[in-house]
């Protein structure tokens, strides 16, 4: 049911006094069990101490907070997604009294690094920062007769998991997990952690936006591209992040940034036309790999 | 049941985006540089929060048995869904352009059928559909509807499903705009300046008047161009919601003079202003959704007693139908009289066995 029953706050309405005995019929009756609910109404205790005795208004504290944190775009499909994993987390809706094999402990601590490292886009560096620390905690308190740590072997795991999820093309991304991954007992410090899942959520960002300039390169009909004009794009990429490396870092992202622009594309893209004869078309997948190894080959390897 | 059957129909997998009204996405920059304030007040963040808070105060049962955190995903998630919306109060219904979205989409939801069936409703019973999904629902902004549709006049008239609802949708979504707008049309039509401050009336009815002939003499309405700079200067000072400046400059630009009636009917009929609200599909669709036609079946085909005339059932099922009998009516008196028939023959058996 995706609605929950509602009753109106105003019972003056008719309708809603219809409606209410259907949908509780068992508050109607006297029953010993629990107490009635109108008689829970009238207790001089205020809904402001309930709510603080329950937990709500500490749970909702925390909600807000996060929401601040994050920004997100869509504050209320967030908060949906807050407490859905919040009602996961906690061990009422776990059911059964058998523990859970280390098996699924381990995946069950991974979701919850996942979620903490999703909760703020990764350009919100502060609150981003936060959730890595977060996520990295989760990890690391895992095996209780073992050091607390995290180790090489889920580190991988966690990166290969956020880029399964990124939806981004497998061989795409597998040249940067060789970059990133650490060996399966290396011990993973944070900085190393964080700087993984960062470069990993930015080139995921990376992918998704090449994937959007394709589409717009790419004859609709036949999901390909004129390979002279992709690898024109291509190259003006390449140049544009050359010139973003060196000492004098701002002047130089202004360079890279006027080389992307419209003006020095097109005229790129239109140079490529007249010059070469038109060869074999580029496909997507072919695109996104070439566009995403300019991308890695600035990614320094870990160790 | 008519109620019931709604909330099950309308509880069927939807959504209505969130904040894709007009003017809400920005750039995640500008979003992370706003005041915390003003963030959660553009998204209404605390509106939904507090309200969520009532309904658990409401439903203390319902936390004791499922707990708290799953009580506040249903809620949020029916939020995202849009159908939050269903039986509330009105003053909950009009709180944020994403409740008005949803309550505009489960109407045309719910009562799709009406359309489809080509039939015409009066204003006073397009209201009782309304109030079926939310029962304090004012009659004045139904009635202000209707006058979208009718022109202003002939009030009883009958209207079609789709005319009264697109009607309906710029009513009841820029209310306030419209008050304002009403407004500034009446100024103009006294001949006041047009760009001195304009006090937005809450009276209604007031823009109802005709224009007196005077000096606009036989001409009938506002000017277009200067009613345009008025409602820029409106649009860009408005704290609510308003439909999209160029698309409410495209429909004045194509006009010389109108009338506020006029004014409201193009934008009624405006697609691209439906689009940009984002709450109907275009108005050729609005009775084609296979889905949900699929949906519908399905339920009634569980209905007992309803499976042998789905499709003539689906009204009756759904509201107060114009002319209650008019499924059973062919046959059941031939039948009846058929039988009397037969008794009075003194052979029940053989023609009862030989009928059904």
């Amino acid at each position: 049911m995706a609605a929950l029953p509602v009753p109106l706050p105003s019972a003056k309405m008719a309708a809603v006094d219809k409606r209410r005995p259907a949908v509780a019929p068992a508050a109607s009756f006297p029953d010993s069990g629990r107490p009635a609910v109108s008689q829970a109404a009238a207790t001089p205790e205020s809904d402001e101490d309930f709510l603080r005795q329950v937990g709500v208004t500490e749970m909702l504290r925390a909600a807000l907070l996060k929401v601040l944190e994050a920004r997100p775009e869509e504050p209320i499909a967030f908060l949906a997604h807050y407490f859905e994993n919040m009602g996961l987390r906690s061990p009422a809706s776990g059911g059964a009294g058998e523990p859970p094999g280390q098996l699924l402990l381990q995946q069950q601590r991974l979701g919850r690094a996942l979620w903490h490292l999703r909760l703020a886009h990764h350009s919100q560096r502060t609150a981003f920062n936060n959730n890595v620390g977060v996520a990295y905690e989760c990890l690391s308190a895992s095996g209780r007769k073992k050091k607390p740590g995290l180790d090489g072997r889920t580190y991988s795991e966690l990166l290969k998991r956020v880029c399964r999820d990124g939806e981004a093309p497998e061989e795409v991304v597998a040249p940067l997990l060789r970059k990133i991954q650490c060996r399966d007992h290396e011990a993973v410090p944070l900085g190393v952690f964080r700087a993984g899942m960062l470069t990993c959520f930015v080139l995921l960002e990376f992918v998704a936006r090449a994937g959007a300039l394709f589409q717009l390169l790419e004859d609709p009909a036949l999901a390909v591209a004129d390979r002279r004009v992709g690898q024109a794009v291509l190259d003006t990429l390449e140049g544009a992040l050359q010139a973003g490396d060196g000492p004098a870092a701002p002047a130089r992202y202004l360079e890279a940034g006027s080389r992307l622009g419209p003006d020095s594309l097109a005229l790129a893209m239109d140079r490529a036309l007249g010059a070469r004869r038109p060869g074999a078309p580029m496909t997507r997948e072919e695109f996104l790999e070439k566009a995403a190894a300019l991308f890695i080959a600035k990614v320094k390897p870990v160790g | 049941m008519a109620t019931e059957g709604a909330g099950n129909l309308a509880s069927g997998s939807w959504r209505v985006e969130l904040g894709s009204c007009a003017g809400q996405r920005m750039l995640s920059s500008e979003r992370l540089a706003l005041p915390d304030y003003e963030y959660l007040a553009q998204r209404h963040v605390l509106t939904y929060m507090e309200d969520a808070v009532c309904q658990l105060l409401e439903n203390k049962e319902d936390i004791s048995q499922y707990g708290i955190a799953r009580f506040f995903t249903e809620y949020f998630n029916s939020v995202c869904q849009g159908t939050h919306i269903l039986f509330r109060e009105f003053s909950f219904i009009q709180a944020t352009p994403h409740n008005r979205a949803s309550f505009l989409r489960a109407f045309w939801r719910c009562f799709r059928t009406v359309g489809k069936n080509g039939d015409l409703l009066t204003m006073k019973e397009y209201h009782c559909l309304l109030q079926l999904l939310c029962p304090d629902f004012p009659l004045e902004l139904t009635q202000k509807a209707a006058r979208i549709v009718l022109m202003d006049d002939a009030m009883d008239c009958l209207m079609s499903f789709s005319d009264f609802l697109l009607a309906f949708q710029i009513q009841f979504y820029y209310s306030e705009f419209l008050e304002s707008v009403a407004a500034i049309y009446q100024d103009l039509l006294s001949g006041k300046n047009p760009n001195a401050v304009i006090v937005p009336t809450s009276s209604s009815g007031q823009h109802r008047q005709r224009p007196t002939l005077g000096e606009a003499g036989m001409l009938e309405g506002v000017e277009a161009s200067l009613f345009s700079q008025c409602l820029e200067n409106l649009c860009d000072r408005h704290k609510y919601s308003c439909p999209p400046l160029a698309l409410v400059k495209e429909v004045l630009s194509n006009v010389q003079r109108l009338t506020f009636y006029g004014f409201l009917v193009a934008l009624s009929k405006h697609h691209g202003i439906n689009q940009a609200l984002g709450a109907l599909p275009d108005k050729g669709d609005l009775m084609h959704d296979p889905a949900m036609d699929e949906e519908l079946e399905r339920l009634l085909a569980q209905v007992p007693g309803l499976v042998n005339s789905v499709t003539a059932g689906s009204e009756a099922s759904c509201l107060p139908s114009r002319t209650p009998p008019r499924v059973g009516s062919p046959w059941r008196p031939l039948h009846h009289i058929r039988k009397v028939d037969a008794e009075s023959d003194g052979s029940t058996e053989e023609t009862d066995e030989s009928e059904t």
